[in-house]
């Protein structure tokens, strides 16, 4: 086997570099951001949201599996995330059933007042 | 490992992207749970297995079903066209959202990330569950986190009862009288 061969076979079996999760991280998160802002429906806004704990949740994974006096913990806080988002999920849509029951929209540009 | 880790990359920010743009609002759900598919893969390879499976369970079985949910309860003759969907902000949020993933990607990059190396994580669930229940050492608050969130989680089922549910009204829904 030609040694350009074997180089490239060791470079796809290498193991990511840190950095690559965490700029993955970011632009996912960027994007959660963007689209928390520009969209006009209140359900793709938590949609939204969802990929935004998602790319932190992603951080913290690398983190705790990179950096050697982390400990691992960051799995742990992981977990908590996830079931802090499933509440947040739950309430969130919750209220969103309730302004369409007396709005009839889940347009956010239209729901101006907190009174039915 | 790099092939794994660009296939998951890809696939995670194009349905991303695919969540924010896309007209149609199912498709925007299926595509959230293509990306957290991808997330739960990311999860595998950074040693948290245990963790991938929660990802699975719960964002791609259970919120991916409960934004179903909210869809379809909430769903209005559907608009198609992008100026009905997408605000007047569009250009200047992604300026802003760009603005902050070039910013976040570049702090990463920059700081010195000499010495570390992978394979730190909890590989074994068992670790995992020491460290969930505060057992193993430096992981002591997690006791109390644990029982925090097991009590957060109840308020929100109940506050998720209350604020759904309809208003006495003999059945009728008081929205469709106004």
């Amino acid at each position: 086997m030609p040694p350009q061969v074997q180089q490239f076979l060791d470079a796809l079996t290498a193991t990511p570099p840190l950095e690559g999760y965490l700029v993955v991280g970011a632009f996912m998160f960027a994007i959660g951001a963007w689209g928390a802002l520009i969209r006009r429906n209140a359900v793709v806004i938590f949609m939204c949201v969802e990929l935004m704990i998602n790319a932190v949740n992603l951080t913290l994974v690398a983190f705790a599996d990179y950096l050697p006096n982390a400990g691992g913990l960051g799995v742990s806080y992981a977990v908590l995330v996830i079931a802090i988002a499933a509440g947040e999920i739950a309430v969130g849509l919750a209220i969103v059933l309730a302004v369409f029951r007396s709005r009839r929209t889940v347009n956010v540009d239209e729901v101006t007042s907190m009174k039915g | 490992m790099i092939v794994a880790f660009f296939f998951l990359a890809g696939m995670t920010l194009v349905s991303a992207l695919c969540v924010v743009v896309s007209r149609n609002v199912v498709h925007s759900a299926l595509f959230m749970s293509g990306s957290f598919l991808g997330i739960a893969g990311f999860f595998v390879m950074l040693n948290a297995p245990a963790l991938a499976a929660f990802q699975v369970l719960i964002y791609v079985g259970a919120v991916t079903v409960l934004m179903l949910f909210g869809i379809m309860f909430t769903q209005n003759p559907q608009a198609r066209r992008y100026r009905t969907i997408i605000n007047r902000q569009f250009w200047a949020g992604l300026l802003v959202a760009a603005g902050v993933g070039a910013f976040l990607a570049y702090v990463l990059s920059a700081e010195d990330w000499a010495g570390v190396e992978a394979g730190n994580g909890p590989r074994q669930v068992a670790d995992l569950g020491r460290d969930l229940l505060g057992v193993s050492p430096g992981a002591e608050v997690f006791t109390l986190l644990f029982e925090v969130v097991s009590v957060l989680l109840l308020v929100a089922i109940v506050g998720a009862i209350v604020i759904s549910r309809r208003k006495s009204g003999g059945g009728i829904d008081r929205g469709a009288e106004e």
